[in-house]
């Protein structure tokens, strides 16, 4: 039983980096432009955030900084894939790689070192309460806040005018384009407050998962997260869903190896990765194949360019 | 009165405007690579001396270059037939360590004779790259499931596949290392041939080359890559048997990486280790766009690249530079390269801006939209 409750406790923790990332993903996506950088933007958000908190003792100046870092690598992306319409999935490696190789450059002095970071609340006697006290009283201010972004996206991109725009320019770029919405400053924007999600991901897990910079500590959930937009549909309602039920995997790893089980523990932690290509698979054989993807996912848009 | 940017997209791109978009991608990359190393302590003659002089012209350096450069051209010639189709095999490291295994895996339980050892071992290599990749592509054809992170997933699955097999049943059990034990000098490592540690892979790598530039510039399958990587409805419109095509190609390129695998277990490490694969998905990408994805400009740009990593490995002793510094240098090259193909892709004029929108005829682009593809 406590086995049960610490692991249902453990979820959401695991579950908010991948939730803001894929947060940004579904911002940006919705918006038309298929941002396969998620792993390099959390990978600068992460750096960012460590060193900030380090430096200063604020682990709030470090998500602050995460923030920026991931919106300003994904001004890049912006610039290469909306301004100069470059091909989508080349742009996104190369952001990958950019992240990858630019945080293990900048970040050789910071390996290791124990950051200030976010630690449960504390709200007293309740979080005792039985199964759900721990559940829902013994996590960090960065989870409440994730969930809560969560709903705010949805609010945003589903009920009011601006998400309805950013949609229309994921959808059908040339009839926002007619209708008077900006398709290149739409695109842009949403490409950066996609890139500060990722950042702040990448900053979550630096501050307020393992309280250290380690290079790689990303380890691929960028990409998860961009696979978990897929089963979410484009929805960060369904996105919740999805990073908890991700997050219940990846929270099972440490707390099988504790209990001494005879395990073997490097073929337990590709569960992440074969549930991620398991939920696309289920994804594309239960529905109506690509039915919520955004129409122009993926593709420059130009206005000269008529089709 | 105000002006207004108008992007015209161009129906043919000549040529030259295609070699000098490269070439000035290229420089402004390098341009910007140099400023990056600047930055970190290393002066102009040290880069001079460590990327061009020592990397590409001395003894000591061009062989390591030509050992690299093995598994550089062969991930690169994978890469080039995949993208050719657009499909986009992130997986490459994956495939590269599944091949790595599966060789180690002939040589540790001395399967088969001694004699056909190495046949046996690169045979397995080849076939377990072209599974490791053969499951994504069936994944994609029967369901549409999205290849990049497919690929991508099974590249972290076979890396713990590696960790797992390191710190079980194949580590080597004379020393504290996650390493398995060193393969049988006379029938399990290919060859050297006598320049520094460059062994035979080299030349079954360039035969390799020389079969897919075969295939790919001569025989009709080159022909049906094309066609269906510029449109593939249209290509089954006209009858081409396109899902054989793909997956056919996709399985080589998958075997290729494998084989790659081989070359380097067999060839330079002479065991399995946690270090035999790293960063060859990125490099492989840089090679084929780099090269247009044409093999035979693979052999010469996978020989430059790996000439990178040789640069990186010195910067890496007497400056204690870390290799992700090569990782920046790859990703600021093939950025400046697709952002200057802008230019040769659009006519961008200057319009007077008028209060009316213009009613003139619009270009119709039939060739430039078709190639973008939603993974």
């Amino acid at each position: 039983m406590d086995f049960f409750v610490n692991w249902l406790a453990a979820i959401p923790a695991y579950a908010a980096p991948l939730l803001l990332a894929c947060l940004g993903l579904i911002t940006n996506e919705r918006a038309g432009v298929l941002n396969l950088g998620a792993e390099g933007m959390m990978a600068c958000g992460a750096l960012a955030g460590a060193i900030i908190s380090l430096t200063t003792g604020w682990p709030s100046l470090g998500i602050l900084a995460a923030v920026i870092a991931g919106a300003m690598i994904a001004l890049v992306f912006a610039v290469l894939t909306v301004s100069l319409r470059s091909n989508q999935v080349v742009s996104g490696l190369i952001i990958v790689a950019l992240g990858a190789g630019l945080t293990g450059f900048l970040g050789r002095e910071y390996v290791n070192k124990t950051l200030p970071g976010f630690y449960d609340l504390d709200w007293g006697g309740i979080a005792n309460a039985w199964i759900i006290g721990p559940i829902l009283f013994k996590q960090n201010a960065l989870t409440y806040i994730t969930l809560l972004l969560g709903g705010v996206a949805w609010y945003v991109l589903f009920r009011t005018t601006a998400g309805l725009k950013l949609r229309a320019v994921g959808e059908d770029p040339a009839t926002a384009d007619a209708s008077g919405v900006s398709v290149a400053l739409t695109r842009s924007i949403a490409v950066m407050i996609g890139g500060a999600f990722c950042g702040a991901a990448g900053g979550y897990l630096a501050l307020a998962s393992s309280y250290i910079w380690v290079e790689g500590m990303i380890a691929g959930r960028g990409w998860i997260a961009i696979g978990l937009v897929i089963f979410a549909r484009w929805n960060p309602k369904y996105a919740i869903v999805g990073a908890l039920l991700f997050g219940a995997i990846e929270a099972l790893i440490p707390r099988v190896q504790a209990t001494g089980a005879d395990v073997p523990i490097y073929l337990m932690m590709m569960m992440p990765y074969i549930a991620t290509l398991g939920v696309l698979v289920l994804t594309s054989l239960t529905r109506n194949r690509r039915s919520d993807e955004p129409g122009s996912l993926g593709l420059p848009y130009t206005r000269q360019d008529r089709h | 009165m105000r002006k207004r940017l108008v992007l015209m997209p161009r129906q043919n791109i000549p040529f030259w405007l295609n070699a000098v978009s490269l070439a000035t991608g290229v420089g402004l990359g390098l341009t910007f690579a140099t400023a990056l190393l600047l930055t970190t302590g290393v002066d102009i003659e040290g880069i001079i001396n460590e990327f061009i002089l020592y990397s590409f012209t001395s003894q000591r350096g061009l062989a390591q270059t030509v050992t690299k450069a093995t598994a550089f051209l062969l991930v690169g010639l994978g890469s080039a037939v995949a993208l050719k189709l657009r499909f986009w095999n992130i997986g490459i490291d994956g495939q590269v360590w599944l091949g790595a295994i599966a060789a180690a895996g002939v040589a540790i339980h001395d399967i088969g004779d001694p004699s056909s050892r190495l046949v046996i071992m690169a045979i397995a290599a080849i076939i377990a790259g072209s599974i490791w990749v053969g499951i994504p592509v069936v994944l994609k054809l029967k369901l549409g499931v999205n290849e990049v992170i497919s690929t991508l997933m099974l590249s972290y699955v076979a890396f713990l596949i590696a960790q797992h097999l390191l710190y079980g049943d194949w580590r080597d059990p004379s020393t504290s290392f996650p390493v398995s034990s060193g393969f049988d000098v006379e029938t399990e490592r290919l060859k050297r041939i006598g320049f520094g540690h460059a062994h035979s892979g080299i030349w079954l790598a360039l035969a390799a080359a020389l079969i897919v530039s075969y295939l790919m510039l001569v025989n009709r399958f080159g022909f049906y890559l094309t066609a269906i990587g510029i449109n593939p409805k249209g290509a089954k419109a006209a009858g081409l048997p396109v899902s054989i095509v793909i997956v056919v190609a996709v399985l080589i390129a998958g075997g290729l990486c494998g084989f790659a695998g081989f070359t380097i277990v067999a060839g330079q490490e002479y065991r399995l280790t946690q270090y035999v694969v790293h960063g060859y998905t990125f490099s492989a990408i840089l090679i084929a766009f780099l090269a247009r994805f044409n093999p035979i400009a693979v052999i010469p740009i996978s020989f430059i690249v790996a000439g990178l990593f040789t640069a990186g490995d010195t910067l890496k002793t007497f400056y204690q530079l870390p290799l992700s510094l090569i990782l920046v240098v790859e990703a600021l090259i093939l950025g400046t390269v697709v952002a200057v193909e802008f230019l040769a892709r659009y006519k961008v004029s200057l319009v007077l801006k008028r209060t009316h929108q213009p009613s003139a005829p619009v270009d119709h682009n039939l060739s430039g939209k078709s190639n973008q593809v939603v993974p």
